[in-house]
């Protein structure tokens, strides 16, 4: 996979191709944020990355803000989707979670707190079309 | 025997005393907090967690006309949840236990739901069915005995209560979603709107992510935006996902009651209060003559008479745990088949 990449997809499994592909670039300490409308599939993309890994059950963090998966991997599954002000997120122990060398992050909602995010990271973009398609665009940022 | 329960999992903190079967007391922070205290608007934090934790201890006993040292066993939710939240509420059940030399039972949060049917007059009879709706979980199990659970389905993406949130989100309806939902939907002379359900490899599992989408697309596809929709049909949009959300739910309590030999069945969690899930759950228990338990509304959402109430099941059981016991932030319990 190169970046940046973009593709328009119109299936579930073209969606789940392309979180195949990017699943396999991933490595310990790289951390991927989500950014989309509500809808617009960012819980489904990570399920899917998580399936390529090897856990398959991964379900929505809205509620609980981040899910714990330890499998062959670990990994921290965020949604800041809930969340008001950035002290809430130091408050729980973010800059932690993100010291953590040991695990993948994703971040659903992302963009509402950009600022307490560090410059290298993955970023997906998914954009609802009106024609029912999906725009799925990943970008390497440094 | 008096049982202290304290639950800090997520958003609210709570404290609650059980002395010999009889609840004495269960504060919890959002609405007793903040109405007693004043302060400030609840924010998601452990912080708020800590502040709260002690004057809500004081307010119970107080209530509960005991000392400190005339409580017996010391119980905390251990799991699952955020753990800086966590945190707070289990080190100091811990610090607790340790300074009056009484036994501290660490309880999961999920479990505390499952057996809050208990908390009520009418309590379940084993085996039954168990419905645990709430923000963060969607399961469905039959439980056994104290010590066996069998879990058959959960949710494959959002949870129920999830859905009902960020639906009224779409609709621009406002927080906390699941009332406003409930309110629209009760506005609506019946809608002729159709979402789907969604088919699922595992007949027991719940998906609400495609209803969700469903919602959105109508919306987009009819209006363009939310702010264009005329009143009356926000109620009818409304009332058609909560028909579909209910009856997915619904559905699968149906299947396994069609399935499983079963005495009572059950519905806990915060999406229990939903007054449309609650009729249409208790319609179900009359269709198939099964004993219908669904716990009082302070029982449905996080609470910690819910705890205090586990802890005495496994002090029953004689379970003991040593101080050491670690918190655990993802699912776990030894008592799930």
């Amino acid at each position: 996979m190169e970046f940046p990449f973009r593709k328009i997809i119109f299936s579930e499994s073209e969606t789940e191709k392309i979180a195949a592909d990017f699943s396999k670039i991933l490595a310990p300490s790289d951390l991927v944020c989500l950014n989309g409308s509500l809808g617009a599939g960012k819980t489904f993309f990570v399920k899917k990355i998580c399936s390529s890994l090897g856990y398959d059950s991964v379900s929505s963090p809205t509620f609980a803000i981040v899910n714990e998966y330890n499998f062959q991997k670990k990994i921290y599954h965020f949604d800041f989707y809930r969340i008001k002000k950035n002290l809430e997120i130091i408050d729980i122990g973010f800059e932690d979670y993100l010291n953590d060398s040991d695990a993948i992050i994703f971040i659903e909602w992302a963009e509402l707190f950009e600022e307490l995010l560090p410059k290298k990271r993955f970023l997906v973009t998914i954009k609802l079309n009106d024609d029912n398609s999906r725009e799925i665009s990943i970008d390497n940022l440094k | 025997m008096n049982i202290l329960g304290i639950e800090s999992s997520c958003d609210e903190t709570s404290v609650a005393i059980i002395s010999d079967d009889v609840l004495k007391t269960n504060l919890v922070s959002s609405q007793d907090f903040h109405k007693k205290f004043g302060g400030v608007v609840p924010e998601l934090s452990s912080r708020a967690h800590l502040q709260q934790i002690v004057p809500l201890l004081r307010l119970a006993l107080k209530e509960s006309k005991l000392e400190l040292n005339e409580i017996d066993l010391i119980s905390a939710t251990a799991g699952p949840g955020l753990i800086g939240a966590i945190l707070v509420g289990f080190i100091f059940g811990k610090g607790l236990s340790y300074s009056l030399k009484k036994p501290f039972i660490p309880v999961n949060h999920i479990e505390g739901h499952i057996y809050s049917g208990f908390l009520m007059k009418e309590k379940p009879e084993f085996p039954f069915l168990v419905l645990v709706v709430s923000g963060g979980h969607t399961l469905l199990l039959v439980v056994e005995s104290f010590s066996r659970i069998k879990k058959l389905g959960s949710t494959i993406d959002d949870a129920a209560g999830e859905a009902f949130d960020k639906v009224a989100k779409m609709l621009g309806l406002g927080y906390p979603g699941g009332p406003k939902i409930q309110e629209y939907a009760e506005k609506s002379n019946g809608s002729k709107i159709v979402f789907p359900i969604a088919q699922l490899k595992n007949e027991f599992d719940f998906s609400f992510s495609g209803l969700k989408t469903s919602v959105l697309r109508f919306i987009q596809k009819e209006y363009g935006e939310s702010s264009a929709i005329p009143e009356k049909e926000l109620f009818d949009i409304a009332e058609a996902f909560q028909k579909t959300a209910v009856k997915s739910l619904t559905r699968n309590v149906e299947r396994a009651i069609n399935k499983y030999q079963l005495n009572s069945i059950s519905l806990v969690g915060g999406v229990a209060a939903n007054s449309f899930l609650r009729d249409e759950f208790t319609l179900l228990g009359k269709k198939y003559n099964k004993k219908v338990v669904i716990p009082d509304l302070q029982f449905c959402g996080d609470n910690a008479a819910m705890i205090a109430n586990r802890a005495k099941n496994l002090f029953d059981l004689g379970e003991t745990f040593d101080l050491d016991y670690e918190p655990f932030p993802s699912f776990f319990s030894k008592y799930f088949q």
